[in-house]
């Protein structure tokens, strides 16, 4: 292990880069949606003392839009490349982590008028003697248009279409109770030198009984301490979860053997509250690449 | 000189409507605390899925195929995905086999090509002229996970299809719905 990394990233004091970000999602929320539903916050929060979140759902356009809310279960999963896909599972689901089956939400049907907003809540009604830790579901928001008009032939020997275009956003729906334990561990790392990039796969797996929510960054460096390039990306890692992270070899006068720096922490989430994140273990080593 | 003034104009600018956002914004920006010479500001992401252009056959005639190429505009269907930039997503479409009519009773073919969707991660980029990085030819039906651009906070998607109507396909209207999921890979 090797912890020579410093990132000099904040949980509670964000400052200018708070702001901007700030100014980002506002600016995102007036300008660039002409014609959708917006959807806030990205994730909620249920405990066993506060049984009941909300989230906004608002119609910016001009256009009425029919929405829908209904819950399914899916956790991130990984392929062998480390390529993560969110698999929804609507029926028949029976994961022990499943919350789909105890949270309700209130409406679950709307039409949306044109620049309103409506708030979607959402109650737990867990059964007794749920074991301590977190149990899952998403909240499906479906968007369609309120009012859909068939085209008509311009010949009556003609035939004429319409595509439907819908839009599912998957909100992750949290409840946690009892004592909380977010724990990773990494299992392996392969680092692979391709062409002009390196390629870095690490397989981890989840030893706590919340899901791991933070930061995988990784720098690459060459055998003089010279930083060659880095990335970073979240991490959402509830049982087990494989990350590829693609950094380019680019500059002068690079020494081999090059090493890959890698860091994983809860912290340094912008875009969850801190109160909702569940701290947990820091993980630094570095790898050499092959 | 005049652009410092101008960098300065802008820079109260930003920090007059980022103040106004943390304050009037309350379903984006969610919580506000002040630290010793510090302004804190936590900020809860926003999503938002958007279909900016239909997927468009225009007439279609008895067993004559009729494609919509994802690369012109007129035809494409488009969807705009709207967050965090660089905030990676993953991107689920359900596309349809066919296409009914209005008494259910006839239908009609549609596919879409293994290439058939393409991923621009720009604001400015169209159909026919995609921006900077995007990622061409994808499966639809197996989209990547893709980061939002984190210049426009937007990702969008061009999708192409082909429909074969028989030789005896009943004149009529056919409607069927393409379902796109997203969803942050990251919480």
């Amino acid at each position: 292990m090797d912890s020579k990394i410093e990132y000099p990233r904040q949980t509670k004091t964000i400052g200018w880069r708070g702001i901007l970000f700030a100014l980002s999602v506002f600016l995102l929320s007036i300008s660039d949606l002409s014609a959708g539903v917006l959807v806030a916050p990205t994730s909620v929060i249920l405990t066993e003392t506060k049984r009941t979140g909300r989230l906004t759902v608002q119609n910016p356009t001009d256009k009425p839009k029919e929405v829908t809310i209904h819950f399914s279960f899916g956790v991130p999963l990984s392929d062998s490349l480390g390529d993560v896909k969110i698999s929804l599972q609507d029926s028949a689901i029976t994961d022990p982590r499943s919350a789909v089956d105890w949270i309700k939400a209130f409406p679950r049907k709307m039409v949306l008028a044109p620049n309103s907003s409506q708030v979607v809540r959402f109650v737990a009604r867990p059964p007794r003697d749920l074991p301590d830790g977190e149990y899952w579901a998403r909240v499906v928001i479906r968007s369609q248009e309120g009012e859909t008009s068939i085209p008509a032939a311009s010949d009556q020997e003609k035939i004429t279409t319409r595509l439907n275009m819908i839009m599912q956003t998957a909100i992750a729906l949290k409840y946690r109770t009892g004592n909380l334990i977010s724990k990773l561990e990494v299992v392996s790392t392969e680092t692979k030198l391709v062409d002009s990039a390196v390629s870095i796969l690490i397989d981890m797996v989840n030893r706590g009984n919340v899901s791991y929510i933070g930061l995988l960054q990784c720098r690459l460096v060459d055998a003089k301490g010279k930083i060659i390039s880095k990335g970073q990306v979240d991490l959402a890692v509830y049982r087990d979860l494989k990350r590829r992270i693609v950094l380019p070899v680019a500059g002068e006068n690079l020494q081999k053997p090059y090493k890959v720096e890698v860091a994983i922490a809860t912290e340094g989430r912008t875009d969850i509250a801190a109160e909702d994140l569940i701290a947990g273990n820091s993980i630094e080593y570095s790898a050499l690449v092959e | 000189m005049q652009r410092n003034s101008r960098m300065k104009s802008l820079t109260g600018l930003i920090v007059a409507t980022a103040l106004l956002a943390v304050i009037v914004g309350p379903s984006t920006a969610s919580a506000q605390d002040v630290a010793v010479g510090q302004a804190t500001a936590t900020v809860l992401a926003v999503l938002a899925v958007t279909a900016t252009h239909d997927l468009v056959f225009g007439d279609v005639l008895q067993g004559v195929p009729k494609t919509a190429d994802k690369t012109l505009v007129a035809d494409a269907g488009v969807f705009q995905v709207s967050g965090a930039g660089g905030k990676e997503v993953t991107l689920y479409m359900q596309l349809p086999d066919y296409l009914w009519n209005s008494t259910n009773e006839d239908r009609l073919v549609i596919a879409f090509s293994s290439t058939g969707a393409d991923i621009d991660t720009t604001a400015a980029g169209t159909p026919a002229a995609h921006g900077a990085g995007a990622i061409v030819d994808q499966d639809p039906h197996n989209l990547p996970d893709t980061n939002i651009g984190a210049t426009d906070n937007i990702l969008q998607i061009y999708l192409g299809g082909t429909v074969y109507p028989t030789v005896d396909q009943r004149a009529d209207a056919y409607t069927a719905d393409i379902i796109l999921t997203v969803a942050y890979t990251g919480s």
